[in-house]
């Protein structure tokens, strides 16, 4: 109930500030923005977490909005996240890009209206992490990139099929921990260019498939004051660990709830945007732990997949993972604990649950 | 050069005895004298600060450097190595992976360590006794190159074109460096570190230092070797390309994994292959929070740049 009630109050915070900002930058923007049809290109609305999932070909506009989500202890922290312009599903992550192997990424970002630092950190923009990209796309403001609005192009090879990320890469120690970050899925294609589920260029089909973002939370790094240089990040004492930004502190209120049919071939995409270590594992409802199978790493195939039990997911990273489900109904786990850089010692409530029904 | 020593050089037997070295793939015996002192250490720039450390130099007159002197052999070279400690305290040397002698050296002793570098990679040379000893600065690098110094990681290993050492090191200068090089006791349940280095230097130096920056030309393949020598683990990103990691922690891969990002546990090594894939200036940094900075200072922490040209 406690968990319910917290979903909704993020949701209403969320669905406020983003009706005020979305209003301010429409006026502004009215011509400029590109926003539900990108959305509704893809054929499907929503990815892990509830998020919007946009085709990164459509030439959609992000922009970011502050979202102010009331953590599991009842204290409020705000967030800075990337939203679909025009849409009102602003979500911590942000929206997971897709993009087809061989076609050709455009999309915006406007910060217009967004909240931000004063110089040298102002402005946002979004890093391609892992998608290798030129320096004119990389999204780094130290080597160039435009950090007040920007238009992103840029292709990839079959080597990319797979999950990778993108991020602000502004004071990143800053902007990240704000919750600017969100998958970013390079697809295989077809002959006529449709995406096909496969798990990387010459892998296994997959029935279904969602993406698991990874994050923690340093609630100094959100405060007003926690803004430029400050000693603030000198020090890192993550308080709540999130998969899709949520806690998920229980089997009973777990992060995120899917559902597929049983005896299916299922993929879940890591993908580590946190700040210490992290183990991941799949449990059944007796807590036996179930083998999984690794085919990508950092969105590229691994020589030869690995069957394990237990997977190491470290910051700055992604790893896509399959399983095949057992033919019964019932329910798996999937979970993941994070632990410290020091001593991998497991931090208090550092266990993050989903549930998975088959 | 000295008339005697010329005409002796030019002897015949000379000749033979050099001309057999290098063509039968063995080499010199490499001899290295080390000395353990208290000092200061410096990160200059924003955030920057003196920081009291312990650590290694090869010059008698001079303070200590973090990390210590490079040390280097090639596969199959016999090392001899000498340690002079000048520290109040006791300590130890070894290289994690090649020599296995814990022996304390007392304050004012010294100890000499002979041994064979027969397996090509990158070690970590420290002070075991405790974790406060090389979180205080006592640590390096070994490099054994293949034999004959040929640019592959090892006898029929890949091949590189440029190489490149990352010895990465974190410090928490006032809950362990400040108090301990006082004399004072460190609590180690606390360890809240501050600085975050590469090969010594703080991001904002690391990016400029041409033996740290990773460039080549677009087409070439720079290996990099990669130490931890601090106390936690790190997870370096690189940006512009993917690499192959070809050894983990002393460990050769039969098939090289890709990534672009290494996570490099606290103590240990790693070596992979970067191809130079796009022209033009990119990061390589931590992808953990504070790690980015010195004492809150964005990128004046573990990072440097990565260029192609």
């Amino acid at each position: 109930m406690k968990a319910l009630f917290s979903l909704m109050q993020d949701t209403l915070n969320a669905a406020w500030v983003s009706r005020l900002l979305t209003l301010a930058i429409g006026l502004f923007f009215l011509m400029d923005l590109a926003p539900m049809e990108a959305v509704a290109a893809m054929g499907k609305m929503v990815g892990g977490g509830g998020v919007d999932v946009v085709n990164a070909t459509s030439g959609a506009t992000l922009v970011v909005q502050m979202v102010n989500k009331t953590m599991s202890d009842g204290k409020n922290v705000p967030f800075w996240v990337f939203c679909v312009s025009g849409s009102s599903n602003c979500h911590l992550p942000g929206p997971t890009l897709e993009l087809g192997v061989g076609q050709t990424a455009n999309f915006n970002l406007n910060v217009m209206g967004a909240p931000q630092e004063m110089p040298p950190y102002q402005g946002h923009t979004i890093h391609p992490h892992g998608l290798d990209v030129l320096q004119s796309e990389d999204g780094v403001p130290e080597t160039g990139a435009a950090v007040l609005g920007d238009n992103y192009k840029f292709t990839v090879d079959t080597r990319y099929v797979g999950s990778h990320m993108y991020h602000c890469h502004v004071h990143t120690v800053k902007h990240l921990e704000m919750g600017m970050y969100a998958a970013f899925v390079v697809k295989a294609v077809d002959n006529l260019g449709n995406f096909t589920n496969v798990i990387n260029q010459t892998g296994p089909a997959f029935d279904y498939e969602w993406n698991w973002v990874l994050s923690t939370v340093d609630p100094a790094y959100h405060a007003d004051n926690a803004v430029g240089d400050s000693t603030v990040f000198a020090d890192y004492n993550p308080k709540y660990f999130l998969v899709n930004g949520s806690e998920g502190l229980s089997k009973t209120a777990p992060a995120e709830t899917v559902t597929a049919a049983a005896g299916k071939k299922i993929a879940i995409r890591l993908v580590g945007i946190h700040s210490v270590n992290g183990t991941f594992q799949i449990k059944d409802a007796n807590g036996s732990s179930q083998s999984f199978v690794i085919y990508n790493r950092d969105g590229f195939a691994l020589p030869s997949p690995q069957t394990v039990t237990s997977l190491e997911v470290n910051p700055g990273r992604t790893v896509d993972v399959m399983a095949t489900l057992p033919a019964a109904s019932g329910a798996w786990y999937p979970q993941i604990t994070y632990k410290s850089l020091r001593n991998a010692a497991a931090y208090t409530n550092g266990t993050v649950y989903t549930r998975l029904n088959f | 050069m000295d008339v005697k020593i010329w005409r002796m050089f030019k002897r015949s037997e000379w000749y033979i005895a050099v001309l057999l070295l290098m063509f039968s793939g063995a080499s010199w015996a490499s001899t290295y004298t080390l000395y353990i002192k208290s000092g200061n250490w410096v990160v200059n720039g924003s955030g920057g600060a003196t920081i009291k450390v312990w650590g290694f130099t090869d010059a008698p007159t001079a303070g200590p450097i973090v990390p210590g002197p490079l040390l280097e052999s090639q596969e199959g070279e016999s090392v001899t190595i000498t340690v002079y400690n000048q520290h109040t305290l006791p300590h130890n040397f070894v290289v994690r992976g090649i020599t296995t002698d814990q022996t304390q050296i007392p304050a004012g002793g010294n100890r000499t360590y002979v041994f064979t570098t027969s397996t090509a990679g990158v070690y970590l040379f420290s002070d075991t006794i405790n974790s406060i000893n090389r979180e205080m600065g006592l640590y390096g690098a070994f490099v054994v190159h293949a034999a004959g110094g040929i640019n592959k990681a090892w006898t029929n290993g890949p091949s590189f074109d440029i190489e490149r050492l990352w010895v990465v090191s974190d410090m928490d200068k006032s809950r362990w460096n400040d108090i301990a090089g006082a004399g004072g006791t460190v609590n180690t349940s606390v360890y809240k570190p501050n600085y975050f280095m590469m090969n010594g230097m703080g991001g904002f130096d690391a990016m400029r230092a041409p033996n740290t920056v990773l460039q080549g030309n677009v087409g070439q393949v720079g290996l990099v070797r990669i130490v931890n020598a601090g106390q936690f683990d790190e997870s370096l990103h690189f940006h512009a390309n993917h690499f192959q990691i070809i050894d983990a922690d002393g460990a050769r891969l039969s098939s090289y994994e890709p990534g672009d990002t290494i996570n490099v546990k606290a103590g240990t090594t790693a070596m992979l292959l970067y191809k130079f894939y796009r022209l033009g200036n990119y990061p390589m940094h931590v992808h953990t929070a504070q790690m980015e900075t010195a004492n809150g200072v964005y990128l004046n922490g573990a990072a440097t740049l990565i260029v192609g040209q």
